[in-house]
């Protein structure tokens, strides 16, 4: 059982500061020795106006899913701050502004909207950070203060993240922020001496093994820099456009650059030109630009070049909702493109996993020849975890091309059927190893063919290719006693955490629950998850999509219909959701 | 639904009663019930009995917070108003919220009054009256043998026995003062004290607090008349002045209290007044007086709120238990407790 | 730097000092209380005296026995900013801290060669004394009682004004050329009439010496005494015998300051009586709090009836009372209760309920006497020559009332002798710097008075100051409180961008987005309107009688539209015309 799970909420307007109040909140909890899971909304628009709300989950163990309560919630605007308030749980702590510049109508005011349970703690954040700096535009770091005297956090935490980060602005900017914590401090030490306040069990202070706070995006990025990439070709799209951000900045380091393609269709024809070159390359983009690449991804998988592609999964269809999170690319990820054109296509939960599969991504592409695609999804690829990245060992850099053998000087054939079904592949340029590459279907030496003959070899080898892939893939995961269950959950991405909180749960009342992590979209494992689904008696697939596309992928393999949990609200799934759904199953 | 909206400001038992009975008296209206502590309602007359661990913190709430929400009553806990325009029938609350109604109660009740000459010791002095006070006390009794209760108002009797419960040696001096709405007299000192020694309290003659010395940590030395005590903790028992000073620029009638007439009527329409902080003109008594005890202030909540509601309902009916002080009746419900 | 500087006599200009500098609108002898504020944080004491001795003759004096009309009237003190700027204690502050300084040249200024008499050496005889002096005029000073200082030293106990702080500005101003004439009744000793022949004016200052009388059975029993007959007593040195059970009837300064003797004097039972509340006192929360700790008793809602007693008072009957209707105003009315009447025993019972002025005879031997009637504006009576000012024109009132229609009397003394005015008010504007004020300083708590303590110490020497004056730290944390009104924040708008960057910073709602400005007859802005919305809005206004001074406003500005000025109500010798300068 957690010692400590507490959820934190910032709300407030675009322009009070609560995206970066929420990433030093998260910082300073983080080296307070807890673990983190965090996520922010902010405005769709691009300079938008609108409502921020920070999300952050805070507990001396890792955690999985987002939690649907909130313990904690600062509000540093009162109106937007009421859309919040349902979420609060039993004896939340609300920390508002009590001193607005003017009266305010009843109403106005978030002391009207909690319920008489709620410990509301009231300090004059404007005033405060006012007084203490000259300007109001720290007073988010005023109520940060307060934050820390209620639940009784070092201070010094907080003071150290917020040196760090404003210490490029300048002398003038650090103090005028320091001064506005420590008012905050101060006042809410005098103000709040008398009342009970909460107990937040901190863990011991220890050497912290060397986590660190980051984003899918950055796991996703520093990845593709572990892997030696030196080469990105991408068009910005939310909510992918931070990777290509951070390789903008990262690459010219290493000798590498980043190229802003004209789109993404152009974007793709680069990757596979890089790859094609020997040189591993990437793009990274969401489901609109990620449908553009389809037909040369499809190229990728006839001319059997590697490729590696991030698709950030967003709201659909079309243009859909960018800023809210979904799963529903699935579909497109393994079957987008004309014809029979089997890719890989791997998955991961959550931000360590971002990091693993993208470094993975370049071998898989090397060795299988074909276009890899990472299909994350937007809260995977905002949210920020406290994980460890130790950087890629030796093993995980290797180059995993197959080149050909001297032996195959003068007569060598790209395309040559093997019992593997891999071709070992020449680069080109390389003397005595001419070939023929070509999108057309085309004989073992690569020249375009159309006969029956042919391309009934030709598409049986490249599948069998890709079958085999399934020894480098990683297999379902399960969570399980190992008996006879009930209900079995299988999920896949982010979705997978809210799914195990749920299935930990019911296993901890004592129901026979378990959970199957699926990472390798295709190809999957069928054998592992039919020997799963033999297990159980009902099958539960929770999924942010309309019809279930993982449950029509791999539903078939149960002996009977699975259990489809749909939601496409754009946010995460809620694991009380799936545990609700579970025990109508029992 | 109806276009009214009754506030009552404090949860004390007038305050509770009295949003009770304009549920039961309004049923379509919109009730608000202000309360600057930050729990729902309980009983402040058992605290004594919590101090002295006889009942548990739970027996203490008057209901569960989710009631509230059942009987429609919006409780805003931890908010206190600090302004009040009965004209305009609007208040603020401390975080500038103005909050605007058709009917008033006030029901904000007294806080425990330390008589001026002693405000010097005032950080030294325990006195009680919230349940905070009473984890404050709870916390500091078993750190001490022996207590002087100073005052002599019907809240001390029952910490009084409290303490003597706990095995504490208790020490009290008797202020006339203390006794205010009722009068001091001889007599009544005389039977004060007689029933206290009884008990074992040893009862001291004088009331002049010449001064009291810190000698060490709960360690304290006073100097009464004549007398020297000795003791680890000192509680000031000198009743309640009624919590009035945010209604200073209000326009109210006050004097110690909100001065209302026996309906509990302030003269500014929908705006009435109960419980521990009004003050009515009692002809039996030939002064003014302010409710002791949580029966009397139960049913002065009522009272309150049937006449907010149009009836026509005179406070002070007779109370359960009757005190007799030179021959005229006063109603309290605590004196027998002890 | 050449800051410009204007002189302004418009009535425009003096509303806005009414609405922005309303300490100063609120004190009757429009003291410039920022400028000696101000003077006192930058530690020049004798500078801050000397701003409240050209407004206030006693500064020392008032520091401890001001009714502060400017203290209910401080910004500080509006509801959301806390409380109002101890102003009565710097003034003290600087008058205790300042080195003495030389007694000033007599009459400084060439002869006018005119004489003028004084009845009465009180607040208001002594500024009028003072002003007429420093202006050419040779005065004679005409005191019934022994020493100068009328109520001041025989009404106002020693424990409140100690007689050392009063002796010395009272010899100043005795050294500007007065001739002061003690122990002569104007009227008895000396004829109205003869006066006026030998002067070219004679200006009555006599106070109110005539107690008010509840007209009760048994009022003229022994141990009755009048509250201000008791007082003078008591501050002459010998106070009746009171015996150990007081009442005291009164609710002003008067009756707490019998109640505070009667202490000083033994008696262990005082309870002062009121007709009405505590809330309708007439001193100040501060007087009413030092009364109660010293041990008095108040007790409220009783209208006596009866004085009980046979050879000697025994006893008051009192009915209860029941607070009534407002009349305007002025005071609730007061209701007796029907069969309500009980009895407090007493030793001793003090009446304090106010006092008239004493009839002066206008011919020696005449038959029947009246008070004299005079026009309060402009202190002329019925009789050419003869002027009347303080308590003696308009009944009982406040020492810095006195103070200033005592000089305002002088003024317009001088003006009649001479046809022409002396000195006139102008609102005097420079340029200045923003404030070097700090939004922490708004924020510093109110540094209190310090007492002598614990109780029992005062009564051991009962001449003993009660209040010890607060230390050089002290007076200069409060000082920093005060927002110094006296700026005046003006925003520029044919430069004004309207970026809202001044809106944003604001600590209250000081800064507006304006359709319209409401102006009066004269011209002053009284008001706003204001707009939400953008196409609605004609300017961004600094609302000055909201602002407080914090000059964020202007740190912010990106276009440096925003200009400060020093606007303050002064003095100067009246100038030809209706030209300024």
């Amino acid at each position: 059982m957690a010692k400590v799970d507490l959820t934190i909420e910032i709300c407030g307007m675009s322009g009070d500061g609560t995206i970066a109040a929420g990433g030093i909140l998260n910082e300073a909890m983080s080296r307070a020795g807890l673990s983190v899971l965090a996520f922010d909304s902010y405005p769709a628009e691009i300079r938008g106006f609108g409502r921020c709300v920070t999300h952050s989950r805070f507990g001396d163990q890792e955690m999985q899913a987002l939690s649907e309560k909130t313990h904690v919630l600062i509000s540093l605007d009162d109106k937007e701050s009421q859309s919040r308030t349902p979420f609060l749980a039993k004896n939340a702590v609300v920390l508002f502004d009590n001193k607005p510049p003017s009266y305010v109508e009843e109403g106005t005011s978030i002391a009207a909207h909690v319920e008489p349970d709620v410990r509301l703690f009231g300090m004059p954040f404007t005033d405060l950070a006012a007084a203490a700096s000259g300007s109001t535009r720290g007073r988010n770091l005023a109520a940060l203060g307060g934050f820390a005297v209620i639940f009784g956090v070092p201070p010094a935490h907080f003071r150290e993240v917020i040196a760090k980060k404003f210490k490029a602005k300048g002398e003038k900017v650090l103090d005028a922020n320091l001064k506005s914590f420590d008012a905050g401090y101060r006042y809410a030490s005098e103000a709040f001496k008398e009342r009970e306040r909460p107990v937040l069990l901190l863990p011991e202070p220890g050497k912290d093994e060397e986590r660190i706070l980051i984003s899918g995006n950055e796991a996703v990025a520093r990845a593709a820099l572990d892997a030696g990439l030196k080469l990105y070709f991408g068009y910005p799209i939310t909510p992918a456009t931070p990777i290509m951000e951070y390789l903008a900045k990262a690459l010219p380091a290493k000798g590498g650059r980043m190229v802003q393609m004209e789109d993404e269709i152009a974007s793709i024809g680069a990757v596979l030109g890089s790859f094609f070159a020997g040189k591993r390359a990437m793009t990274a983009t969401s489901g609109p630009g990620f449908a553009l690449m389809t037909e040369l991804i499809t190229h990728g998988v006839m001319s059997e070049t590697p490729a590696v592609i991030i698709n950030a999964q967003r709201g659909g269809p079309a243009t859909g909702m960018p800023s809210k999170t979904e799963q529903s690319d699935l579909q497109a990820a393994v079957f987008g493109g004309p014809g029979d054109s089997a890719r890989i296509v791997i998955a991961p939960t959550n931000v360590r996993e971002c990091y693993e599969f993208t470094l993975m991504s370049f071998q898989l592409a090397e060795r299988y020849q074909t276009p890899v695609i990472v299909l994350t999804d937007f809260f995977l690829n905002n949210r920020v975890e406290k994980v460890k990245i130790v950087g890629a060992s030796e093993a995980q850099r290797e180059d995993w091309n197959l080149y050909p053998d001297e032996s195959s000087r003068g007569q060598y054939e790209r395309y040559r059927v093997t019992e593997s079904g891999i071709s070992p592949r020449a680069i080109p340029g390389t003397e005595g190893f001419l070939f023929d590459a070509t999108g057309l279907e085309h004989t073992e030496k690569g020249r375009p063919d159309y006969s029956s003959e042919i391309h009934s070899k030709m598409t049986e080898k490249r599948h069998r290719k890709i079958r085999g892939a399934l020894n480098d893939l990683p297999e379902p995961v399960e969570f399980s006693s190992g008996e006879a269950m009930d209900v079995g959950v299988i999920a896949w991405g982010s979705t997978f955490g809210s799914a195990l909180e749920a299935v930990l749960r019911t296993q901890q009342e004592g129901m026979k629950v378990g959970a199957l992590k699926m990472m390798s979209l295709f190809p999957y494992h069928a054998e592992a998850i039919r020997a799963f689904m033999k297990k159980c008696k009902e099958i539960l697939i929770p999924e942010l999509n309309y019809e279930g596309q993982l449950a029509n992928l791999v539903g078939h393999l149960h002996g009977k219909d699975v259990v489809r949990l749909n939601r496409t609200t754009g946010m995460p799934m809620s694991p009380t959701l799936i545990y609700e759904r579970i025990k109508t199953l029992i | 639904m109806s276009e009214e909206h009754f506030i009552v400001i404090g949860n004390g038992p007038a305050g509770h009663h009295a949003a009770v009975t304009l549920r039961l008296e309004a049923p379509g209206a919109r009730i608000t019930l202000i309360s600057k502590e930050p729990h729902g309602g309980y009983r402040p007359h058992l605290l004594p009995k919590w101090i002295s661990g006889n009942i548990k913190e739970e027996a203490l709430y008057v209901c569960p917070v989710e009631e509230y929400k059942n009987m429609a009553i919006k409780l805003r806990s931890g908010q206190k108003v600090v302004a009040l325009n009965p004209g305009q029938k609007e208040l603020v609350l401390d975080h500038k919220e103005v909050l605007r109604f058709s009917g008033l109660i006030i029901s904000v009740g007294g806080t425990p009054r330390i008589p001026e000459p002693l405000l010097i010791f005032k950080d030294i002095l325990f006195t009680l009256k919230t349940l905070e006070d009473a984890r404050v006390w709870r916390e500091e009794i078993p750190r001490v043998d022996s207590v002087l209760m100073m005052g002599g108002d019907l809240t001390s009797l029952a910490v009084t026995k409290a303490l003597l419960g706990l095995g504490k040696k208790v020490y009290f001096m008797v202020n006339e003062e203390a006794f205010w709405p009722l009068r001091w007299s001889l007599s009544l000192f005389e039977e004060m004290s007689h029933r206290l020694q009884q008990k074992g309290v040893e009862v001291l003659a004088d009331q002049r607090v010449k001064g009291i010395t810190r000698k060490g940590d709960c360690d304290y030395e006073i100097q009464i008349g004549r007398q020297t005590v000795r003791v680890g903790m000192i509680g000031a028992f000198f009743g309640l002045t009624p919590d009035v000073r945010f209604l200073a620029a209000s326009g109210l009638r006050l004097d110690r209290g909100i001065l209302v007439d026996e309906y509990l009527y302030t003269g500014f329409k929908g705006v009435y007044a109960t419980g521990d902080c009004a003050q009515i003109y009692h002809p039996a008594l030939r002064d003014y007086w302010v409710s002791v005890g949580h029966d009397n202030a139960v049913e002065l909540g009522r009272t309150a709120a049937l006449n907010l509601v149009g009836n026509t309902v005179k406070a002070g009916a007779a109370g359960k238990c009757i005190f007799e002080v030179q021959g005229i009746k006063v109603n309290t419900s605590w004196w027998t407790e002890f | 730097m050449g800051n410009q500087i204007r002189y302004s006599v418009e009535p425009e200009d003096f509303y806005y000092m009414d609405v922005n500098v309303p300490c100063q609108a609120a004190c009757p002898a429009a003291t410039n209380i920022p400028a000696y504020i101000r003077a006192l944080f930058e530690g020049r004491y004798d500078g801050s005296y000397s701003i409240n001795h050209m407004a206030n003759i006693l500064p020392g004096v008032l520091g401890r026995v001001c009714s502060r009309p400017c203290e209910d009237k401080c910004r500080h003190g509006e509801p959301e900013l806390g409380r109002p700027v101890n102003i009565c204690h710097i003034k003290r502050a600087a008058a205790d801290l300042r080195r003495k300084a030389p007694p000033p040249e007599p009459g400084p200024l060439a002869s006018l060669g005119k004489k003028v008499a004084v009845a009465g050496a009180g607040p208001a005889g002594l500024a009028a004394a003072h002003d007429l002096c420093t202006l050419g005029v040779a005065v004679t000073l005409y005191e019934a009682f022994e020493k100068g200082g009328g109520m001041l030293r025989y009404g106002i106990p020693e424990f409140r004004l100690p007689r050392e702080v009063l002796e010395e500005e009272i010899d100043y101003i005795a050294a500007t050329g007065a001739i002061l004439k003690t122990g002569v009744r104007v009227g008895i000793d000396v004829p109205i009439e003869d006066l006026l022949r030998e002067h070219d004016a004679v200006l009555l200052a006599a106070g109110c010496y005539r107690s008010l009388r509840l007209d009760l059975p048994g009022e003229d029993l022994p141990g009755v005494y009048p509250g201000l007959e008791f007082m003078m007593q008591v501050c002459a040195g010998k106070p009746p015998s009171i015996g150990n059970r007081v009442l005291v009837v009164g609710a002003g300064f008067t009756a707490f300051d019998c109640a505070r003797s009667a202490l000083r004097l033994g008696a262990e039972d005082v309870t002062i009586c009121l007709r009405r509340t505590e809330e309708d006192l007439a001193v100040t929360k501060d007087e009413a709090i030092e009364t109660k700790t010293e041990g008095v008793k108040i007790a409220s809602l009783m209208l006596s009836r009866k004085i009980l007693g046979k050879e000697r008072v025994e006893g008051v009957e009192f009915v209860r009372t029941r607070p009534g209707e407002k009349r305007g105003e002025g005071k609730r009315e007061v209701v007796a209760i029907e069969e309500s009447e009980f009895v407090l025993p007493a030793d001793c019972v003090i009446v304090a309920t106010g006092q008239r002025p004493e009839p002066i005879r206008l011919t020696v031997g005449k038959k029947g006497e009246e008070v004299l009637k005079a026009d309060p504006d402009s202190f002329s009576s019925s009789m050419k020559g003869l002027y009347v000012a303080g308590d003696y024109l308009t009944g009982p009132s406040t020492v810095i009332q006195a103070v200033g229609m005592g000089r305002r009397a002088a003024e317009k003394i001088i003006r009649d002798l001479t046809g022409k005015p002396f000195r006139e008010k102008t609102v005097r504007m420079e340029e200045t710097e923003i404030t070097d004020r700090k939004r922490a300083w708004d924020y510093v708590a109110r540094q209190e008075m310090p007492t002598v303590q614990p109780v029992p110490e005062r009564f051991r020497i009962p001449r003993t100051e009660v209040e010890t004056g607060l230390s050089p730290e002290q007076a200069q944390e409060e000082s920093k409180r005060c927002y110094l009104c006296y700026l005046h924040y003006e925003i520029d708008i044919g430069r004004c961008i309207y970026c809202r960057y001044c809106i944003d910073v604001a600590p209250r709602d000081c800064i507006k987005l304006v359709k319209e400005v409401k102006t009066n007859e004269a011209g002053a802005i009284t008001g706003f309107t204001e707009t939400t919305h953008w196409a609605e809005v004609n300017a961004i206004v600094i609302d000055n009688s909201r602002c407080i001074r914090c000059g964020e406003c202007m740190r912010v500005c990106p276009v440096n539209c925003i200009t400060v000025t020093k606007v303050e109500l002064t003095e100067r010798t009246a100038q030809e015309g209706k030209d300024h300068v």
